[in-house]
């Protein structure tokens, strides 16, 4: 990040590895995040999730040292004061309400009762949970769940935030949310690592972002150049609705889908576009038409993998 | 876009110490919401039907017996039911089932993450959910010894004066018992991912075989401190059949304790050494249990891996 090397790192990486067995997750890892949202960007098995898993003091790394805030994370559980994450594994205290489990989130960061409240209170509203935040979390949807997943990561007010696909899965319209959300907490001056395999969701982001693959440091830097690279591949995205046909008409009429695929078995479609970013920009608006509520949105990453090689080979 | 480079990364660099605290936040707050966590957690498990299975089992067999042979004292029946079934086969059984999802069933619904990532030192966050645990099961062992106890002795001319005393004591013991079985399992529970398997083959082979042998190996099992503690704490005397002004020291005898050569078991502990074992088997366990489980990582399987 050549642009924020004078500022200090939230992050240091320092010549860190991460082994499971023989398996190598990070090798020879050596960056620093400065403040700011920054995009953790990777295919799946690009070693995303551990990074975030050594940045926040759950995997001790195998070689080299991992700080964050200039303090050393393993356990060191002070510094997770600081620290707040929105996991990728799509697991709650299920029998609990959304309120809750942010309530017990606030309290286990160590919030007294009074503070608790209104802090879950106000994260709650600013996810925008409030209306369902009696409700079991086991009967929320998948964009709701990631709404409650970022609240308890922010309940205790962290300065550092790391999110781990926090999108995926969501719908078109939890997904602008949540992306409002993110870019409100970099403005607000909180240090944001967002982990994606979709380099979209994260230019939506931030301009600043760390290339993964095979746990390798392949580049880090604006993400434009990047987009150069990747526009020169067909982007695979898959959308779920259970109106997929009548969708899929819609979305042939669109000058910039070059082709649309049914998928039978799970009720969705995979478009073929060279213009994301106006591909994505115009999904909300056709997910609340009529009929036609679009219920997932992902990315197949084979097409970023492709860009991937093309980076590690060049 | 500037390829991968080393960094020049320096130590503390961070000026901004990362210990502050967010305004009213208090450590021990963390602690006691780990506690009353594991608690309810406790409460919404499926384990509830077991242990209640186990109640409705002990005052059952009371029940069997009763019916079927009316004329069984009642402290015999309190010796095989509540000294003889329940340390044996319930209260391991018990421990087992708590202790060993103690942290294997948060790693499974990977919500241990969210426990891992708070202010809390990992060998506090294990000694505290494990503190929920002994609390969850002395409380359900304390209710199965009063259903055992009334099961015993409801209707049988017993007066209340002479059974309280006994109930308060079992129960003590009961509870010790099952609070050293869950330290143990609760360390078994890090050393291996068969905790079931490995606590069955122990409580099998281990409380239920060598504890019965009249040898020194019997010292090394929670079973045998818990009996002396109760002979040493209550009586077990049933009238002889032939001659009912003479009376068999049940106890002595099933449990292998040679009373004709050595009337006060003075070759073996005595009570408060019984107490001290236990007590630090407990202490021991759970120190190598919370050392254990802070050097432990615990890798969350994400969804792409699994």
């Amino acid at each position: 990040m050549t642009e924020t090397s004078d500022s200090k790192p939230i992050v240091e990486f320092h010549g860190v590895s991460k082994w499971y067995g023989n398996v190598i997750g990070i090798n020879k890892l050596t960056l620093r995040v400065p403040a700011g949202v920054t995009g953790l960007l990777g295919p799946n098995g690009a070693g995303k999730s551990t990074f975030l898993q050594l940045a926040t003091g759950q995997l001790f790394a195998s070689q080299g040292q991992v700080r964050v805030l200039g303090q050393s994370v393993w356990n060191n559980s002070t510094i997770n004061r600081q620290i707040g994450l929105c996991p990728e594994q799509d697991a709650f205290y299920e029998w609990m309400t959304g309120w809750d489990f942010v309530y017990t989130s606030a309290r286990l960061a160590g919030l007294n009762r009074p503070a608790a409240k209104d802090a879950a209170a106000r994260t709650i509203e600013a996810v925008g949970m409030t209306r369902h935040q009696g409700r079991a979390v086991r009967g929320y949807s998948k964009g709701m769940r990631q709404r409650t997943k970022l609240a308890q990561a922010l309940v205790h007010d962290p300065r550092v935030l790391f999110l781990d696909e926090p999108l995926t899965g969501t719908d078109p319209v939890a997904r602008h949310d949540l992306m409002t959300i993110i870019q409100r907490l970099g403005s607000e001056g909180k240090s944001v690592v967002v982990s994606s395999h979709v380099l979209h969701e994260v230019q939506s982001l931030t301009p600043n972002i760390i290339l993964l693959n095979h746990g390798r440091l392949v580049a880090e830097g604006n993400v434009r150049d990047i987009r150069d690279l990747i526009d020169k591949h067909p982007h695979q995205i898959v959308l779920i609705s259970d109106e997929y046909r009548k969708l899929a008409g819609r979305i042939l009429e669109w000058d910039d889908v070059e082709g649309v695929r049914i998928l039978s078995r799970e009720q969705g479609l995979m478009v073929e576009t060279r213009q994301p970013d106006a591909f994505y920009s115009r999904l909300p608006a056709l997910s609340l038409e009529d009929g036609l509520a679009i219920k997932e949105v992902y990315s197949d990453d084979d097409s970023l993998e492709s860009v991937f090689k093309y980076l590690v080979n060049r | 876009m500037k390829p991968a480079a080393i960094a020049d990364v320096t130590a503390n660099s961070f000026d901004s110490p990362a210990d502050r605290g967010a305004p009213g936040s208090s450590r021990l707050v963390s602690l006691w919401t780990v506690y009353a966590l594991t608690l309810r957690q406790h409460l919404h498990g499926k384990r509830w039907m077991v242990i209640a299975g186990m109640c409705v089992l002990c005052a059952g067999l009371v029940a069997v017996v009763r019916a079927t042979a009316p004329d069984v004292p009642s402290v015999e029946l309190e010796f095989d039911i509540a000294f003889m079934f329940i340390p044996q086969a319930i209260l391991p059984l018990l421990a087992l089932i708590y202790a060993s999802g103690l942290v294997r069933d948060e790693q499974e619904e990977q919500t241990l993450t969210y426990l891992l990532i708070r202010p809390i030192p990992k060998w506090a966050l294990y000694s505290l959910k494990l503190f929920a645990t002994l609390t969850t099961a002395v409380l359900l062992v304390v209710m199965l010894t009063l259903l055992t106890y009334v099961a015993i002795y409801a209707g049988g001319g017993t007066s209340f004066r002479e059974v309280a005393p006994r109930v308060l004591r079992a129960a003590s013991i009961h509870s010790l018992a099952v609070v050293t079985y869950c330290c143990l399992f609760g360390l078994i529970s890090l050393l291996t991912k068969r905790t079931l398997v490995v606590g069955i083959l122990y409580v099998a082979l281990f409380e239920g075989l060598l504890a019965n042998l009249p040898f020194s190996i019997r010292l090394a099992t929670v079973v045998y401190y818990t009996r002396l503690i109760a002979y040493r704490t209550l009586t077990f005397l049933v009238p002889l059949p032939i001659d009912p002004s003479r009376f068999n020291d049940l106890a002595a005898e099933v449990w292998q304790f040679d009373v004709k050569t050595d009337p006060g078991l003075v070759d073996h502990p005595q009570l408060h050494t019984c107490l001290i074992v236990l007590l630090a088997a407990c202490a021991i366990s759970t120190l190598l249990a919370a050392i254990l489980f802070s050097q432990r990582e615990f890798h969350v399987k994400t969804p792409e891996k699994s």
